[in-house]
C-alpha cells in the first residue's frame, strides 16, 4: 500500500463519518415530527452503523455505513388532548429522540471526522517530503 | 557477473529507502485504524516495529567496477553480502489485540510522518553529498 492508497482508506472514513452526521441530522430535524393521525407511530430515531470491508484495489480494510437500523426503545408519551395525533385518552406519542444523546453522538462523529482529515494531512506532507528529494 | 548499480543502490540510499517503505506501509495501517475507529469487532493493528537487520536484506551493496579486459582489478569497495532484497510486503501486520484509541492513534500517525521526514530529509542530505563530490566548485 503506497501513500496515495492510505489517503483512499481515509477517504473512506471521512465518508462514513459524514453518513453518521447526515443520520444524526436526520434525527435531530425529526426529534419533534410526531404522526398527524391518532395513533400514528412518530418518527423513530435511526442509528447508524460502520462495517469493514477488504478493498482489493487499495488493498486495505475501508470502512462503510452498514445497513441503518432503528431505535427501538419506546416511544415517549405525552398529554395533549388538542393534538391531531392524540389518541382517545389524550395522550400524544412522541419521537424516541434524545437530543442530548444526539448532541454527544454529533461531537463523536466530528472528532472522528477530525482525526480522518489530520491522517490526510499527514499522509500529504509525507508525499510532499517526498516530492521534495528531487527538488533537493 | 557484472554488478550494475545504480546511484539509488547505494548502502545509505537502500537503508533510507527500506525505512521510507515502512514508514509508508505504517501509515497506510494507521490510516487503517482510524478509519475504522468506530467499526464494531475491529482491532487495531500495528506495524511490526522497524528491525534494521530484518529489512536490510542486503542484496549486492558493495560497488565493482566493470572489468573489460583480463588483468583488470575488480574495483570492489565492500564486500557483496549476496542476499534478497525483500520487496514492499516484507513488513507483516500484528493485531495488537486491542481497540482503537483515536488519541493513540494520532499520536502515531504524527511520529510516523516526523520519522518519515527525517529519512527524506538524510535521504536528500546524502543526495546533497553526491553533488558536492562531483561538483568542481565544492
Amino acid at each position: 500500500m503506497d501513500l496515495i492508497k492510505s489517503l483512499f482508506v481515509s477517504a473512506s472514513g471521512l465518508k462514513a463519518q459524514n453518513g453518521r452526521m447526515r443520520i444524526i441530522a436526520e434525527n435531530v430535524a425529526n426529534a419533534d415530527s410526531t404522526g398527524r393521525t391518532p395513533g400514528e407511530d412518530p418518527y423513530r430515531r435511526k442509528i447508524a452503523t460502520f462495517k469493514s470491508h477488504f478493498d482489493k484495489e487499495v488493498g486495505g480494510e475501508m470502512v462503510q455505513l452498514g445497513k441503518l437500523s432503528e431505535d427501538t426503545t419506546p416511544f415517549e408519551v405525552r398529554y395533549e388532548p388538542g393534538h391531531p395525533a392524540a389518541d382517545e385518552k389524550g395522550y400524544v406519542k412522541a419521537p424516541n429522540v434524545n437530543t442530548l444523546v444526539e448532541t454527544v453522538d454529533m461531537r463523536e462523529a466530528q472528532r472522528s471526522y477530525e482525526a480522518n482529515l489530520n491522517v490526510i494531512e499527514a499522509t500529504r506532507r509525507m508525499v510532499q517530503k517526498t516530492i521534495d528529494i528531487l527538488r533537493a | 557477473m557484472v554488478n550494475r548499480m545504480a546511484l539509488t543502490d547505494l548502502p545509505v540510499f537502500q537503508a533510507l529507502k527500506s525505512k521510507m517503505q515502512w514508514h509508508q506501509t505504517r501509515q497506510g495501517v494507521l490510516a487503517e485504524n482510524i478509519a475504522n475507529a468506530d467499526t464494531p469487532k475491529y482491532r487495531a493493528k500495528e506495524l511490526k516495529s522497524y528491525a534494521f537487520s530484518d529489512h536490510i536484506g542486503a542484496s549486492s551493496f558493495g560497488i565493482e567496477a566493470e572489468v573489460t579486459k583480463a588483468g583488470h582489478i575488480s574495483g570492489t569497495i565492500s564486500a557483496s553480502s549476496k542476499g534478497k532484497l525483500d520487496k514492499q510486503n516484507m513488513f507483516e501486520t500484528t493485531p495488537s489485540g486491542n481497540n482503537v484509541v483515536l488519541e493513540e492513534q494520532m499520536m502515531k500517525v504524527t511520529e510516523n510522518q516526523m520519522d518519515f521526514q527525517a529519512a527524506s530529509t538524510l535521504y536528500s542530505k546524502s543526495l546533497g553529498l553526491i553533488r558536492t563530490a562531483l561538483s568542481k566548485s565544492a
